[in-house]
């Protein structure tokens, strides 16, 4: 089969690519603060790929989506941090995470991660996506913060009791979570060679699994599942629900059901990311609640508008330029000009200045392009383009087909052939 | 054995005998308005229905209670054996009730093609998981929805414009775009909300042998809310006549034309007073709804023309 073959030879070489940038990814960026960056800036294109499906194409106004991404992150790092304690302890591993060891954890984590979102995505979604709207948002948002807010003011150290409060505990509070707690469990352990064993671990927060290849690697996979997504029937469905939810519902799509599905994808989508940033290489090794402020849902929705709603190329080129765009804004603060500028009044709070900074930009692009970046349109061939005469017809065009069905059409057929029960 | 065959038989018999749609002391309230009140009909096979009256009758409130937009307070409605009352639009739709709208309900951003795409996504045998695996059932399953598609356009002679967005195309063309797209879901009874809204004298008699074709050429049941009195006399086997959410009238069009109630309703409280006046001079014009279509003869007797 070409199609197969195809797939394949394309398969191979990205995993090829993905090897390549997981091991010569410090030589290609040798700052370790750009490596952050850049790795960042990916798992943002994922939370940004997940929001656009509900927010985009569904059209529907999610604004907590970092509470799905801090899920999956604090699910993704609980999961990988058992995991890499468990491999030290009894395949004597080291305590630095190894490659090799990342096809097992990996794996584990981003499913964890998506399963338990997701789950989150079906209890949150199933009775609030009856509302619309604006009341969609609010719950949304009280959803993020509540989740935010359990896991800040959980009471932390001591004995913390059982049952919820004290899983909670163990999760780090206002402080965040800082990898798997060995000597807590080596006092349990009434093997001593075991307890001596997890007392010689050294914890250096979250184990690190996820280099280059898998960030790079789940990038690439979301890239697609959202692109095929969007040219398929599901997404025409739902586009079609974004512009006549009656309608829609009058030729047999029931809006509910297709709005929570998205819900649902878009919330796996973020705790996918969110596992990806627990164990994200040059990365923060400690998760905190304060990652997952309505700034980063703010952030996320900026990524989405800015590329352009519905769009995938929009996601994806949004994702990276606010993540840059704000970082850039940050080293502005480095210039010896604002600094001098800064010893000169020492009032001028930099912090504020480079909100304004960012607000400006945004308030620019979004004066020049109102519909974004991209619109609704992709970057390569396939346009989805609004007023465009000439749309192609959704799917993968293939003008072989599309030629043979009109040349069909000529003969009178029998319509209910078709219609397999 | 015999028993069991008998059974059969006699369910044979009471499908064939059940009504298309059957409504039976249908109310509907908004607040204190009484929208719909007690309305009981039957739409027999293969008919064409026309649920007729005064604006504010509560003729689209009752589609939209059949298609389950809104729920009905008390009543039933019932499309052959089924039962709507527990089911959600969509459902509905894929029972095989259809629906056009009064105010044109198309997918605007769409193409003509996708636009009718939709109305068969119910019935796609690939599911989600192979969309995204994009398996070899996904694309045999585009193909022949796409196929049938384009049977379907080609049948209202729209095939031309298959990748045209539908807000592109001119009234006449969005209104059977609307059609074609109800009958992409098979159904066996169709809705038709105002279907010669906006149109003139010969786009009206044009419909009348649209509706007749509709009705053999898909072997439906046809029910239509209209205003338009040509098309409605025309065309209608059946006509229930609703006023101020109640049934007034019921019958066929040469019955109902003459009835003194719809006669009120639509000419106003005054009617009788007209109809002693046309008594006696022969009047040339006519007041109300009826003298639409005036160019027509002065009718001999007083009815809706």
């Amino acid at each position: 089969m070409p199609r197969t073959l195809r797939r394949a030879i394309v398969a191979l070489a990205l995993i090829g690519l993905m090897i390549g940038l997981e091991f010569g990814f410090e030589r290609l960026v040798t700052d370790a603060a750009w490596r952050q960056l850049a790795l960042f800036a990916m798992v943002n294109v994922i939370v940004a790929l997940s929001l656009n499906v509900i927010n985009g194409m569904a059209g529907q106004f999610s604004i907590g989506h970092a509470g799905f991404v801090g899920v999956g992150a604090y699910t993704g790092a609980v999961v990988a941090s058992s995991l890499h304690l468990w491999l030290y302890q009894h395949h004597h591993s080291e305590s630095a995470p190894l490659f090799h060891n990342s096809f097992l954890v990996m794996p584990i984590v981003l499913l964890a991660s998506g399963a338990v979102a997701g789950l989150f995505g079906l209890v949150v979604g199933l009775p609030s996506l009856r509302l619309k709207g604006d009341y969609l948002a609010i719950v949304t948002l009280g959803f993020a913060e509540i989740f935010r807010l359990v896991i800040a003011t959980a009471q932390t150290g001591g004995d913390a009791g059982g049952g919820l409060s004290g899983a909670l505990a163990t999760l780090g509070g206002q402080n965040g979570y800082a990898g798997p707690n060995a000597s807590q469990l080596a006092k349990t352990a009434t093997d001593p060679e075991v307890a001596a064993r997890l007392l010689s671990y050294e914890n250096s927060g979250v184990p690190q699994y996820a280099g280059p290849f898998w960030i790079f690697g789940a990038v690439v996979v979301f890239t697609i599942i959202a692109w095929r997504l969007k040219f398929s029937g599901w997404g025409r469905a739902l586009r079609a629900l974004r512009e006549d939810e009656i309608a829609s519902a009058a030729v047999g799509v029931d809006p509910t059901r297709y709005k929570v599905t998205s819900f649902v994808i878009a919330a796996i989508g973020a705790g996918v990311a969110g596992g990806l940033l627990a164990s994200m290489r040059d990365g923060n090794p400690t998760i905190q609640p304060d990652q997952f402020t309505f700034n980063y849902s703010f952030d996320a929705i900026t990524m989405v508008i800015l590329g352009g709603s519905g769009s995938v190329t929009g996601a994806v080129v949004g994702g990276v330029f606010v993540t840059f765009t704000v970082k850039m804004i940050e080293q502005l603060q480095g210039l010896e000009s604002i600094q001098a500028l800064k010893a000169a009044h020492p009032s001028l709070d930099l912090n504020a200045l480079r909100m304004v900074v960012y607000a400006t930009v945004l308030i620019t692009l979004m004066i020049l392009r109102p519909e974004g970046l991209f619109g609704e349109r992709e970057l390569f061939g396939k346009a989805k383009s609004d007023n465009k005469k000439k749309a192609p017809p959704s799917g993968e065009p293939e003008p072989a087909t599309v030629a043979a069905t009109v040349a069909t059409v000529a003969v009178p057929a029998v319509p209910e052939e078709t219609e397999a029960k | 054995m015999s028993s069991a065959y008998r059974e059969e038989d006699a369910s044979h018999q009471a499908t064939a005998s059940v009504p298309v749609l059957d409504l039976r002391g249908v109310t509907k309230t908004f607040g204190g308005l009484r929208a719909v009140s007690d309305v009981t009909f039957a739409v027999p096979e293969r008919s064409i229905f026309g649920l007729i009256g005064p604006n504010g009758a509560g003729k689209t409130t009752l589609f939209n209670l059949i298609t389950g937009v809104y729920k009905a307070d008390v009543g039933t409605i019932r499309f052959r054996t089924t039962d709507l009352m527990p089911l959600k639009p969509a459902q509905i739709a894929r029972v095989g009730v259809a629906r056009t709208f009064q105010n044109i309900r198309l997918f605007g951003q769409l193409t003509v093609l996708e636009n009718v795409l939709i109305a068969c996504e119910h019935k796609r045998k690939a599911h989600l998981l192979s969309a995204l695996l994009r398996t070899e059932l996904f694309f045999r399953d585009e193909e022949e929805m796409k196929k049938r598609a384009l049977e379907l356009l080609a049948i209202f002679d729209l095939d031309s414009m298959a990748d045209e967005v539908s807000t592109s195309l001119s009234y006449g063309n969005q209104r059977r775009l609307e059609i074609a797209r109800a009958m992409m879901l098979d159904p066996k009874l169709l809705l038709l909300d105002e279907p010669a809204a906006g149109m003139n004298y010969g786009e009206a008699e044009g419909l009348k042998t649209q509706i007749r074709w509709l009705r053999d050429r898909f072997d439906l049941t046809v029910v239509l809310v209209e205003h338009n009195m040509q098309v409605v006399m025309g065309v209608c086997e059946d006509l229930h006549v609703l006023d101020h959410g109640e049934t007034i009238a019921h019958g066929s069009p040469e019955v109902v034309r003459k009835h003194p109630k719809v006669l009120a309703a639509y000419l106003g409280e005054d009617a009788d007073e007209q109809l002693d006046a046309e008594a006696a001079a022969r009047p040339n014009e006519n007041a109300g709804q009826g003298a639409d279509e005036g160019s027509s003869a002065a009718p001999e007797t007083t009815e809706l023309s």
